[in-house]
């Protein structure tokens, strides 16, 4: 049945009346947690979350080699002073909106992998992105790497949750795909025909795989909804990556038995008036970051998390006049947690040595990236989930 | 059976589904004569004429934050907004030959340009109209028209692009995006692809592109191996003259008409050497691939729903825009603003749980205000006339089996038909 504090359409007539808050004060997180969740996630089992930043997120302003005259010279528009960095070593340090993440990497718990692409990067927003969501660098690969993890597991629609409504393509296996779900939770059909659409989520043998998708959706909808909704009390605020990582620290926190979360954020593309912008998006990362990672630390999951922050390439070394940059190559990934081994990884790519067309050259193969997760975090065997690829690099 | 699949494929993937009683007409009538209709386009559209455009005031400069005039502005911007989709919705779902409001959707996802990078409603009305009046018609006239069409040129930077500092947005996906696809290009075609782009500027409160002369870089540049002087308009006609292009724009048809796992048909881009855009289209609707079960395709939410809006007989602007103008961008798609400069998603990513609970609420909301007239037949057909009505070719026994259980209620029956495995995919 639905429940009031779920009724959207009545919470967009009231918006800002406390009613919800109210309301799910009441509850308690720890006792709906365990009683609606009837297989909670083991102790001490690794769980992965994805930050993907979608646009291309300028890696120079975010880890600033602000002490590099290079950098202070071909993008002088856009190039951060010392007094806009918080500088944790002699030549490097982040960006000066991103105080959470730099209090992180002082305690240690911050690896930044710098120089990370793939040979030959692609300057195509969906090119590039489609290689680093399915870890492949050929075109006719299409599952997800995170989707074919997931097809080696027993089916579970728990297994990798995303937080929205369209499944990003690091989420669709050959066989399976994960489960999505809405920041303020699940709405079960309401009204006099909603007893019998579970049924429709039941599998036809005449289904083609798209309808035997859609049917699996229904299902999965259910399936999620019974343990996630009770879950979901509070009326959460603030910028949308801060309310799914709010969710999503909720929810492991009260042992949901799910191995990745996925949440994105996008216009990173910052062709013109880049520092206003990319700051503004870094800064709500950070923020929603530092409480998240707040969250865990309080909670039984502290040491379990990892998360991974990453974008399709960097951007262009010289700036434009639009005060922005053009595509580019390799950028930092960002891996943050309690169990992480914070500090430098890989090369940072000379600025005074680039590629012909200006682009920073490639230190690490985001794949090594992913084979130290799935080794770690995910405790799978690369090739197994990266066919050809065996490289680890280990960050725990 | 083979002839209601591809009945129904057609009505669904070029008319947004049928209207009541059209599916079995055409069943009657042939593939043929299905084909003519769904191709029908450029007569008199009673539907379409019922339908009144927006007008939109060019509304200026950004006033001072804070005064009065401010919030009129913000005002006058979502309003603006707002009865640009309803209008566009009302224009899908009331068309007698929807053919041109279909295309104008693809290429609405194919030059893919979002107002939140506009602001203004005026330039998108402008770019939508513009698109509107190519949308079958010739492919190098388009792509004349859309590069030095204002909202595009200001949702790619291309009014920050100059000579002493280019800014490549706009020739990168002009190339990848619009007429060329990936790695047809290299980084130095970009370059000089930016400099042809180059002079031009935009009104933002209304769109207008003026070209100064002076801004531009006239000298010769080497484009794709040809040397020349280019401007905005002789770069796209030379990029849509490339052969690469007949074969590009034929793959994305394909891949949003027919199917997105699929080969398409070597032979398509032959239909296309005028790059005459009516002629590809006439050429899958005339394709084999619809007796193929492997060109399933998952309807996008706005198809989805406009859909249900012709079988009901139901008018969006007439719905409840709080439902509307909510479950839509919850479902992940609202005319005007797509994700970013690729377009929408496609396929699985439509078909997620979260996604489920708006898909069928809308459906609830269609059907409450809807015709269900094609279910007053008696009980025992009205799981097939269901199926008759609202295109589908065949229910699977689940399906089926669930509507029986709802024969007492046409309202709860139509509700489950349109938010089932059958309806939401174009099988």
């Amino acid at each position: 049945m639905m429940t009031c504090e779920f009724d959207r359409r009545r919470f967009l007539q009231w918006t800002g009346a406390g009613i919800f808050g109210t309301l799910s004060a009441q509850l308690s997180l720890e006792s709906l947690a365990s009683a609606a969740s009837t297989s909670p996630l083991p102790a001490n089992t690794p769980i992965l979350v994805l930050i993907t930043l979608y646009g291309g997120n300028d890696g120079l302003n975010t880890v600033v080699p602000f002490t590099d005259p290079t950098y202070q010279s071909v993008r002088s528009n856009i190039a951060l002073s010392s007094s806009q960095v918080l500088p944790f070593n002699d030549s490097l340090g982040f960006n000066a909106v991103m105080p959470s993440i730099n209090a992180l990497y002082g305690q240690s718990k911050v690896a930044i992998v710098q120089g990370v692409s793939y040979p030959n990067p692609s300057l195509s927003h969906f090119s590039s992105m489609a290689i680093w969501q399915t870890a492949s660098l050929t075109s006719t690969v299409s599952s997800g790497w995170i989707g074919r993890w997931l097809d080696i597991q027993p089916h579970n629609a728990f297994n990798a949750i995303g937080i929205g409504a369209t499944l990003p393509p690091v989420f669709v296996g050959e066989k399976s795909v994960a489960s999505m779900v809405d920041v303020s939770g699940i709405q079960l059909p309401f009204g006099a025909a909603a007893p019998l659409v579970p049924r429709l989520g039941s599998s036809s043998p005449v289904d083609v795989p798209l309808e035997a998708d859609a049917a699996t959706a229904i299902n999965d909808m259910y399936s999620t909804a019974s343990v996630l909704t009770p879950l979901l009390p509070k009326l959460l605020s603030g910028p949308a990556i801060s309310q799914q990582l709010s969710l999503i620290s909720t929810l492991i926190n009260a042992n949901v038995p799910t191995r990745v979360w996925e949440v994105n954020l996008s216009t990173f593309d910052t062709h013109a008036s880049e520092q206003g912008d990319q700051n503004a998006l870094l800064g709500q990362v950070d923020a929603a970051v530092g409480a998240f990672m707040t969250s865990i630390s309080g909670g039984s999951r502290a040491r379990d998390v990892t998360v991974m922050i990453y974008s399709e390439f960097g951007r262009r070394v010289m700036s434009n006049a639009s005060d922005g940059t053009d595509h580019g190559t390799a950028g930092p990934v960002l891996l943050i947690g309690n169990s992480v081994k914070g500090g430098l990884y890989g090369e940072l790519p000379p600025l005074n040595s680039l590629d012909v067309n200006g682009n920073l050259k490639v230190t690490t193969d985001f794949r090594s990236v992913y084979g130290g997760l799935l080794q770690d975090v995910l405790s799978t065997q690369v090739s197994d989930v990266i066919p050809g690829w065996t490289s680890a690099l280990s960050v725990h | 059976m083979a002839q209601r699949v591809v009945t129904a494929r057609l009505l669904h993937r070029f008319n947004f589904g049928p209207i009541p009683g059209q599916y079995v007409e055409l069943l009657n009538r042939g593939i043929g004569a299905t084909q003519a209709t769904v191709l029908t386009h450029g007569v008199a559209d009673a539907g379409l004429n019922s339908v009144v455009a927006p007008v939109l005031a060019d509304l200026g400069p950004f006033p001072t934050p804070g005064t009065p005039a401010s919030t009129a502005f913000t005002n006058a911007i979502v309003k603006g907004n707002f009865d640009l989709i309803t209008w566009w919705l009302d224009r899908m779902a009331v068309a007698d030959y929807p053919l041109t409001e279909r295309m104008t959707w693809f290429w609405h996802g194919h030059f893919a340009t979002s107002i939140t990078g506009i602001t203004y409603p005026l330039p998108m009305q402008k770019q939508n109209n513009t698109m509107r009046t190519h949308a079958l018609g010739n492919f190098s006239d388009l792509a004349k028209a859309m590069i030095v069409d204002g909202a595009l040129n200001i949702w790619l930077n291309n009014d920050e692009n100059y000579i002493q500092s280019p800014n490549e947005n706009l020739a990168r996906e002009f190339m990848e995006l619009f007429t060329l696809g990936v790695n047809k290009f290299t980084q130095d075609d970009v370059t000089a692809a930016a400099r042809a782009l180059t002079g031009y500027s935009t009104v933002g409160s209304n769109g207008d592109v003026t070209f100064d002369p002076s801004q531009h870089y006239s000298k010769p540049i080497t484009i794709l191996g040809k040397t020349a002087s280019f401007n905005g308009e002789s770069l796209a006609t030379y990029i849509v003259s490339r052969p690469e292009n007949a074969k590009f724009i034929a793959d994305r048809l394909w891949f949003r008409f027919v199917s997105g796992s699929t080969t398409p048909q070597a032979s398509l881009a032959g239909s296309f050497t005028r790059r005459e855009i009516f002629s590809l289209v006439n050429a899958i609707v005339h394709s084999g691939a619809w007796t193929n079960p492997a060109n399933a395709l998952v309807k996008s939410p706005v198809e989805w729903f406009i859909g249900a809006c012709r079988a009901l007989r139901v008018r969006p602007s007439g719905l409840n825009q709080d439902n509307v103008q909510w479950e839509l961008p919850q479902m992940g798609q609202v005319p005007f603003n797509p994700p970013n400069v690729g377009g929408w998603p496609y396929g699985q990513a439509w078909l997620s749980g979260a996604s489920f609970q708006y898909r069928y609420d809308l459906a609830a909301l269609v059907v409450a205000n809807g015709d269900l007239a094609p279910l007053s037949v008696r009980k025992s057909q009205m799981v097939q006339a269901c199926a008759d009505w609202l295109g589908v070719p065949k229910w699977s026994g689940r399906t089926a089996s669930t509507l029986e259980a709802a024969t007492g209620s046409p309202s709860e029956l139509a509700t489950l038909a349109l938010v089932s495995p059958e309806y939401a995919v174009s099988a």
